[in-house]
């Protein structure tokens, strides 16, 4: 899934560039319209299903009141078009927000901090995830409010543990004891992974399970840490001792073939993102969800990303725009219609204490997982540390061509090196 | 009567005048180009080389910074990796390309039937899309149910994890963009070898020239502006390498397909670091230029096409 985004993405960036980033039709146009209603324009990058997603809510608010009319303008490649526009004018009045983005945008003056609405309308802070407020804050700023929360947990196949006579994992030393048990090999073909170990990037949430974290508050990296080792030291022995994976398993395998809906990999860690494809293909795939395993010390970890909504500097009618995003937020009702129309998890807690998320099996593991879970270091540079010096790092390493000293200590050099040239300039 | 002198004179005052209307009708006509060219040429290029001395950001930030790009430049070990990888791509993918391509074109330059059903399955492949295709080539290169290791099992040779492992996931962009480019680069050399009068061939045969003989004495040097032509275009097109390279292996495992390209986009678009992008961007730009005067002095071009 995550891979076919990337995919699409870069399609659509090609045919963006082919095409000359044309299209001035698609601008926005605020200000008050014809009926004395203010017209506010929304932009996102939600196609397909998620377009018609978003246009319940707009139609919705759009119903509620007679004042404020908007409009949702998907624009393929989001984050470009809003650089262009906000340079030459044209910006639309709220956007539909990737928050990691925000350590990178609010320092450029582009965003309109909400502390002053907030103030104004007494909306309580608590009712929102503490860690989602975070990635939207800036220097004790807040330039925005989480749409969705979401994280990560251990999705398993019930069948295989059942066959094999295995209770779900819950920490790491069962993981591994399950994840061996459930691989199956053919010789030199691997039929069943145990437990999938194809994406590296979940470094951050294991070594917070083992008491570090990548990141020290001060913004230095920190993975050359007991943490660190722990974490390298049980992925080398799942992958070179109990061989409970291969490397490459699940590439391009398409969402039909996707290797949990076929039985090719008996546990991996997801998110809610993937519901929809598992009941879609996996007729026969029974599974069940626990949240992340605990690390040998007991410490549990996970990881939160998510959306929110954004008023731009640029926005000629913040106070209209900010209606909407107060309505579509911190409405208890409205982010529940949210939630159940696109099946995420609101950032309103209110709404998640609703019996439709607490009551319900399949999203329970999922809100334990986010009381704990943290969002991606605040730090403009933290997305290009991970993707050109971490990662990299572990990848050697998982090929075994690199020793676990060695990774940890080139990745907190490279990555120190790119945090500080991708830090903010003053 | 008019004297001789005077009738040269004005002959040549005639043809001055002429000589001059002529220039001004040609540079009329030159003159769109030229516009053209200096707009979206000259002048982005210009601004580009400007902006490689500033810390532009796009929205809040556009101070001359001086030097300051080009020394972090130097110090970016990630960046020069990036070129040793498309160094390698370069290597073997430009070769293969000529060698693939100059062979399709003299296997499928005769009037036989069905040729020209061949030449357009050989140049499909080029029409597709880039991301359509890596989807595909995902598919074949998996490594426990794509097609390429299928058919290596078969001879008892267990296939790597083609783009997921550091030492073949270049050779598997290399696959891939060698089945997309050697169709349009046939199509040249197809032209290249319409263009070869025959009797050249007729004379060769007649003083015993065998066929390899013709190949390697009339045909190949015969095509040196057409190999000069493909050679130069795809050594471009491998220092300019991104798509195949983001959609099929994002750069990774490893760093090992990241390309200049790739880290410029990551550095303009993604960190909003544009001037130092534009050093980057730069610096490739110059590394093209050295690598196509290589190109052109390996090829010893009697006829430059540039």
């Amino acid at each position: 899934m995550k891979k076919a985004f990337k995919a699409i993405a870069a399609a659509m960036l090609l045919i963006g560039l082919l095409a000359g980033c044309g299209s001035g039709g698609s601008g926005a146009e605020s200000g008050a319209g014809a009926g004395g209603k203010t017209k506010l324009t929304l932009w996102g990058d939600w196609g397909g299903d998620g377009q018609e997603q978003i246009q319940t809510m707009v139609k919705a608010f759009n119903a509620s009141q007679d004042k404020i009319e908007v409009k949702y303008v998907l624009q393929q490649d989001v984050i470009t078009k809003f650089l262009t526009a906000a340079t030459n004018g044209g910006t639309p009045d709220i956007v539909f927000w990737d928050r990691w983005r925000t350590a990178l945008y609010a320092p450029k003056n582009v965003l309109q901090p909400v502390d002053e609405y907030i103030e104004r309308d007494g909306l309580n802070r608590a009712d929102f995830y503490e860690e989602a407020l975070k990635e939207l804050t800036y220097q004790d700023k807040l330039y925005g409010l989480p749409l969705t929360v979401d994280t990560r947990a251990l999705f398993y196949n019930k069948k295989m543990l059942k066959d094999a006579g295995m209770e779900p994992p819950k920490t790491w030393d069962d993981l591994e004891k399950v994840a061996k048990a459930l691989t199956k090999w053919d010789g030199n073909k691997l039929n069943v992974a145990g437990m999938s170990l194809g994406d590296p990037g979940l470094f951050s949430m294991y070594i917070r399970q083992a008491g570090g974290s990548v990141m020290t508050e001060e913004g230095k990296v920190n993975v050359n840490t007991e943490a660190g080792k722990r974490v390298l030291d049980l992925w080398g022995r799942m992958m070179n001792e109990d061989k409970v994976y291969k490397v490459g398993f699940e590439e391009g395998l398409g969402e039909g073939a996707d290797a949990f809906v076929t039985g090719k990999v008996a546990m991996l860690y997801t998110g809610p993102w993937m519901l929809s494809t598992y009941d879609k293909y996996g007729k026969d795939l029974e599974y069940g969800i626990m949240p992340p395993v605990a690390g040998p010390a007991g410490d549990t970890g996970g990881s939160m990303g998510g959306f929110g909504l954004v008023i731009p500097k640029g926005s000629k009618n913040p106070d209209a725009a900010w209606e909407f995003v107060k309505w579509w937020t911190a409405n208890k009702d409205n982010a529940l219609l949210w939630a159940k129309t696109s099946q995420n998890i609101p950032g309103f807690r209110p709404a998640v204490e609703d019996p439709y998320f607490s009551e319900d099996e399949r999203w329970k593991p999922f809100l334990e997982a986010l009381e704990y879970a943290k969002v991606r270091p605040t730090h403009p540079g933290y997305s290009v540390m991970e993707e050109n010096a971490l990662i990299p790092n572990l990848e050697l390493f998982l090929q075994n061509k690199q020793s676990a000293e060695d990774t940890l200590q080139k990745a907190q050099t490279d990555g120190d090196r790119l945090l500080q040239e991708n830090a903010v300039v003053q | 009567m008019i004297s001789a002198g005077k009738l040269e004179k004005s002959r040549s005052s005639a043809a001055a005048r002429l000589g001059r209307h002529q220039a001004r009708m040609g540079y009329l006509f030159v003159l769109p180009t030229m516009l053209l060219f200096l707009i979206f040429m000259v002048i982005p290029v210009g601004m580009a080389l400007y902006l490689s001395f500033t810390n532009y950001d796009v929205l809040s930030k556009n101070d001359w910074i001086g030097l300051s790009n080009y020394g972090r430049l130097l110090q970016d070990s990630l960046y020069w990796q990036t070129f040793v990888n498309v160094g390698f791509y370069a290597i073997v993918f430009v070769p293969l390309n000529l060698l693939i391509s100059l062979l399709l074109a003299v296997l499928l330059n005769r009037a036989a039937r069905g040729v020209k059903v061949l030449r357009t399955f050989y140049y499909l492949p080029t029409l597709t899309s880039a991301v359509a295709a890596a989807t595909v080539w995902l598919w074949l290169l998996h490594p426990e149910y794509g097609m390429v290791n299928g058919i290596l099992s078969a001879f008892g040779i267990v296939g790597p994890a083609w783009t997921s492992q550091t030492e073949t996931a270049m050779i598997a962009i290399i696959m891939m963009t060698l089945w997309q480019s050697v169709g349009s680069n046939m199509i040249i050399y197809l032209a290249g070898l319409q263009g070869i009068p025959d009797y050249l061939y007729e004379s060769a045969r007649l003083d015993g020239a065998s066929r390899f003989d013709c190949l390697r004495y009339i045909t190949w040097p015969q095509l040196r502006p057409t190999t000069f032509l493909v050679s130069t275009m795809a050594i471009i097109g491998a220092l300019q390498l991104f798509d195949q390279a983001f959609v099929l292996t994002q750069g990774g495992p490893a760093n090992a397909t990241k390309t200049p390209v790739y880290l410029i986009y990551q550095q303009g678009f993604n960190q909003l670091q544009m001037g130092y992008a534009s050093a980057q961007a730069f610096v490739l730009a110059m590394a093209i230029l050295v690598f196509s005067l290589i190109s052109m002095r390996l090829n010893k071009s009697e006829e430059p096409i540039l």
